[in-house]
């Protein structure tokens, strides 16, 4: 599934949704974006993984999405691991403004599916 | 006796005669000098011979002048002056001889009868010698025996030829005078009048076979019974009498009179006839002859013929309406062939003239509301707008709009002239007829005619039907330049109003419809910005024209536009738009598409072709090449065909140009040369998008325009350097082509990937700003620029709206991604905008380089 620059793909592992974003995250997707994932996990899900190792570009609109999603899964006891590569803008990006505060950054997204489970 | 030719002409004959004499006499004189008897008279035979010399002298000289029977009496006075020679020179001699001669002579140069006149006249000369030389010789004696009887007999034959010759030409002459009279008859009978010989008392002496039939009076019957009872009706007879009688008396040879009179024939009917009668004078005898022509014959002819031409002018004006039938017919059809209403009316107006062979002709135009007319076209070349709207009823075209009628003046009233041109001529005749379409009055059309031409009413059907003709050219005028207007309006509509800025990238587009096309095309064009930073380019023809292919174009136009922004391959945004053309346009309908995605940030062109002329590409070497390859059949021909895409590099300076076939396809000539002169054209052209499409617009078409719609496309990829100054839209969409240009200007600018990345995060987070300050009440757009200063990279983000200080969360999360990403950030808020300037000094130039 792609709109516009962004290319999402949602993915049970069990009781795991691994959410596949592409493309370049910015103001004109990222809400979208945060809505369709949030949509994609039911509250069965023991957690979500945002996969951002295809991801292109991220900006403060997509950290904000991203701070947006482990807020609401919080709050629905459900955890949140994002993966990026690392020395990847993405992952620099992540980096300056700390995202780790509010969910682990993994290297690889079966690491993340079994930090999950 | 039939004359024989003349062999030689009287002088041969003379001048022979002459030297027959001299040889003679030279020979008689030549005998002298040998030895001879005594008995011989020399001095006589002298003398004779100095004669004969004279003789001969005088002939020769007067030859040119001599006579035949002068001749013949010369011939003869040779032969006595032998006869004496004969005498003086004795018996025993040879001069007899000598009559041979003569009597050659005289065959061979005269007639037979004069010939042997001579030899007659030789033997009685010779015959009378012997007698006196010696009588009781024998030869004398055999001569008288045979001679009298020969000569006797010759005379008696000559005189029976001279009477049987006298014989034959009576007889010849009376059988000529029969046959000159059986012609004469014969004349008389074939010819067509009566002919008729009256004697001095009125009787009948001739009657031919003509008057046989004119009266009903055999020859038999007629001849020898007075004219005047036979065929001259009772009451004209005593005027016959008169007239007969004062001819006959009259003085002179020959008088001839031509009379008007009735006959009557055989069975009593009357006729009215002509007759010609001469007096002749015969001898002593006075006769009357005369030509009796029947009029009631000719008058019959007269009207006969009358008739003829009547039906011959009947014909002919048959000929002449069907001619102009068939000519109001192709007045329509070449009126019609004419774009725009304005051409069809002068077509039809110079048409209407011709074919009615009129001096003039107007056509006046009708408002819709049927108040006021107009002139719409005029033979007098009156500019329509220079006549104020006639009111219905005004002048003849008015009245004749006004009554819905026809109208004719004869010598029309100044006032009824409401085409000014009209003023100049000298108009005998005006006809006026209303043409109607669905019931109203839509127009009038007028026609006058200048002397010696003269409408009359007869007129009237032929202007109708011009009129009929004129009515329904205008509203197959007014529909079609509706249906063109709307078809064009909706074509224009279709074509973007201006091209996208694209960052990095330039534009241009041109588009010109047929020259002589009527019709709209369906070629369309469209630059669609890509999200990324990249164009689309589009290049369409859709087969057909008007306004059906002007709302296909629509459709798809908007599909295409829809397909390419959800972000699909080109190859899957030309297969869904097949999909459409396949199952929802009308049958066979074909289309044929060009579809180009540039990509700056790498300079790629990907691109795929359905069926269109291959793209050309113009090479930073200035070198033009055809993008051959990844065609693929039209749209709307197949179900699922297969849409490959190419992709070819398009380094920076490079230009891509899109067009469609009216631009290479020359009439007659092969689409290959038209292509190879595009790709002339292209590589002389400048630069520039715009004026390259001017520049080779300008020298593809013909002054007069192309034959078919041309569209033309160019994108340019502009090489970077080392500052810029773009704007975008305040819209969110416009964040990636900004990074786009950025990410590309600072590869040129020989930046690592890893800065290349950060630099364009924190400009993104200074765009995003600006594009929120918009909704406070800024412009349309904002403004990025950028500047190298050694290894210094200066960026501003400039926008022109007002600024609203970061509040917590996003925005606040933005500034302090500029902060971390950038070496310095300076807010400068004016009431005219905001500024934000990021500047960064590169930490390693070179590193991994783009493409740039």
């Amino acid at each position: 599934m792609r709109e516009g620059l962004v290319g999402l793909e949602i993915e049970r592992r069990g009781d795991v949704v691994v959410a596949s974003v592409t493309g370049e995250l910015d103001i004109a997707g990222a809400s979208r974006t945060g809505e369709r994932i949030t949509e994609a996990v039911p509250t069965s899900a023991v957690g979500l993984v945002v996969d951002l190792m295809e991801l292109e570009f991220i900006d403060s609109s997509g950290i904000a999405m991203l701070f947006g999603l482990a807020r609401s899964l919080g709050s629905r006891r459900q955890r949140l691991t994002v993966v990026a590569p690392p020395g990847g803008p993405v992952r620099r990006v992540l980096e300056i403004v700390d995202f780790e505060r509010a969910a682990p950054v993994h290297a690889d997204v079966d690491d993340a599916v079994a930090a999950l489970d | 006796m039939r004359a024989l030719p003349e062999l030689f002409d009287l002088r041969v004959k003379a001048r022979s005669l002459a030297y027959l004499f001299t040889a003679g006499a030279g020979l008689g004189l030549v005998t002298l000098a040998f030895p001879h008897d005594d008995a011989v008279k020399e001095p006589q035979l002298v003398v004779l011979a100095g004669i004969a010399v004279a003789i001969a002298g005088l002939v020769y000289l007067a030859a040119e002048r001599i006579r035949a029977w002068q001749l013949h009496v010369v011939l003869g006075l040779g032969t006595l002056i032998l006869t004496f020679a004969n005498y003086y020179v004795g018996q025993s001699s040879l001069y007899p001889l000598m009559y041979t001669w003569t009597a050659l002579y005289a065959f061979y140069f005269f007639p037979l009868g004069v010939a042997l006149g001579q030899v007659a006249f030789i033997a009685l000369c010779y015959a009378a010698l012997l007698v006196i030389q010696d009588p009781a010789s024998p030869i004398v004696r055999w001569l008288l025996a045979v001679g009298t009887p020969v000569v006797v007999g010759l005379l008696i034959s000559r005189l029976l030829e001279r009477t049987g010759v006298e014989a034959g030409t009576a007889e010849q002459r009376e059988r000529a005078l029969r046959q000159s009279e059986a012609r004469t008859r014969l004349v008389l009978d074939s010819a067509p009048d009566a002919f008729i010989t009256l004697d001095r008392d009125g009787i009948i002496t001739t009657w031919n076979v003509a008057a046989e039939r004119m009266f009903g009076w055999s020859a038999v019957e007629a001849i020898g019974k007075p004219m005047r009872g036979l065929i001259v009706p009772p009451e004209f007879r005593d005027r016959h009498d008169e007239r007969r009688r004062a001819l006959i008396e009259e003085e002179g040879p020959v008088a001839t009179e031509v009379f008007d009179v009735v006959l009557e024939r055989r069975d009593g009917s009357r006729f009215d006839g002509e007759a010609t009668v001469s007096r002749v004078v015969v001898g002593d005898d006075v006769i009357l002859s005369g030509f009796m022509r029947d009029l009631t014959e000719r008058q019959r002819r007269e009207e006969e013929r009358d008739e003829l031409m009547r039906a011959q002018t009947a014909r002919a004006e048959a000929e002449r309406v069907a001619e102009m039938m068939s000519g109001m017919g192709a007045l329509v059809d070449a009126a019609l062939a004419r774009p725009g209403l304005d051409e069809i009316l002068a077509n039809l107006v110079a048409g209407v003239q011709e074919v009615l062979g009129a001096d003039a002709a107007t056509i006046f135009l009708a408002d819709e509301e049927g108040d006021w007319l107009r002139i719409g076209a005029s033979s007098q070349g009156t500019p329509p707008t220079s006549v104020d709207p006639i009111p219905f009823g005004d002048g003849l075209a008015g009245r004749a709009a006004l009554s819905r009628e026809p109208m004719f003046a004869q010598r029309p009233d100044p006032a009824d002239l409401r085409d000014p041109g009209l003023h100049e001529l000298e108009i005998d005749s005006l006809l006026a007829v209303p043409f109607l379409a669905r019931r109203a009055v839509i127009g009038v059309l007028e026609v006058c005619a200048s002397p010696p031409r003269r409408f009359t009413a007869d007129d009237l059907g032929m202007l109708r039907l011009a009129a009929e003709r004129v009515a329904l050219a205008i509203s197959h005028a007014r529909i079609y330049e509706r249906e063109h207007e709307i078809a064009v309006t909706l074509q224009r509509s279709l074509l973007p109003e201006r091209l996208p800025d694209l960052p990095g990238l330039k534009v241009a587009a041109s588009y010109r419809p047929a020259a002589a096309e009527a019709e709209v095309g369906g070629d369309w064009y469209d630059v669609i910005p890509i999200p990324g930073g990249g164009a689309g380019l589009v290049m369409g023809d859709v087969a057909g024209k008007g306004l059906a292919a002007a709302s296909m174009v629509g459709r798809l136009r908007s599909a295409l536009r829809a397909y390419a922004l959800e972000g699909h391959d080109p190859a899957m945004v030309v297969q869904r738009l097949n999909r459409l053309v396949w199952t929802e346009a009308a049958e066979s309908q074909m289309v044929t598409l060009l579809y180009v995605v540039v990509d700056p940030s790498d300079g790629v062109a990907r691109w795929v072709n359905a069926g269109h002329p291959p793209p050309l590409l113009v090479g930073g070497n200035g070198r033009p090449q055809f993008l051959e390859g990844g065609t693929s059949v039209p749209l709307g021909v197949m179900p699922f065909p297969s849409y490959e895409e190419k992709s070819a590099a398009m380094s920076p300076g490079s230009a891509l140009v899109l067009y469609t076939d009216g631009l290479v396809e020359v009439p007659g000539a092969h689409i290959d040369d038209g292509m190879a002169r595009l790709a002339e054209r292209v590589r002389d052209a400048p630069e520039e998008p715009k004026a390259l499409c001017d520049y080779v617009l300008g020298s593809l078409i013909p002054e007069r325009g192309a034959p078919d719609d041309v569209a033309l496309l160019t994108l340019r990829n502009v090489p970077m350097s080392d500052r810029f100054r773009e704007k975008f839209p305040n819209a969110p969409d416009a964040l990636a082509s900004m990074r786009a240009l950025m990410r590309r200007w600072l590869r040129h600018a020989g930046t690592g990937e890893q800065e290349v990345a950060e630099i364009t995060t924190a400009c993104g987070e200074a765009a995003t700003n600006a594009i929120e300050h918009a909704g406070a009440g800024g412009g349309e757009r904002f403004e990025v620029s950028g500047r190298m200063h050694g290894d210094e990279v200066d960026v501003s983000v400039r926008d022109f709206g007002t600024w609203r200080p970061p509040r917590e969360g996003d925005q606040g999360r933005g500034l302090s991604l500029m902060r971390a990403l950038m070496d310095t950030v300076q807010v400068t808020p004016t009431p005219e905008g905001t500024t934000v300037r990021l500047r960064r000094t590169l930490r390693g130039s070179g590193g991994n380089g783009g493409p740039d």
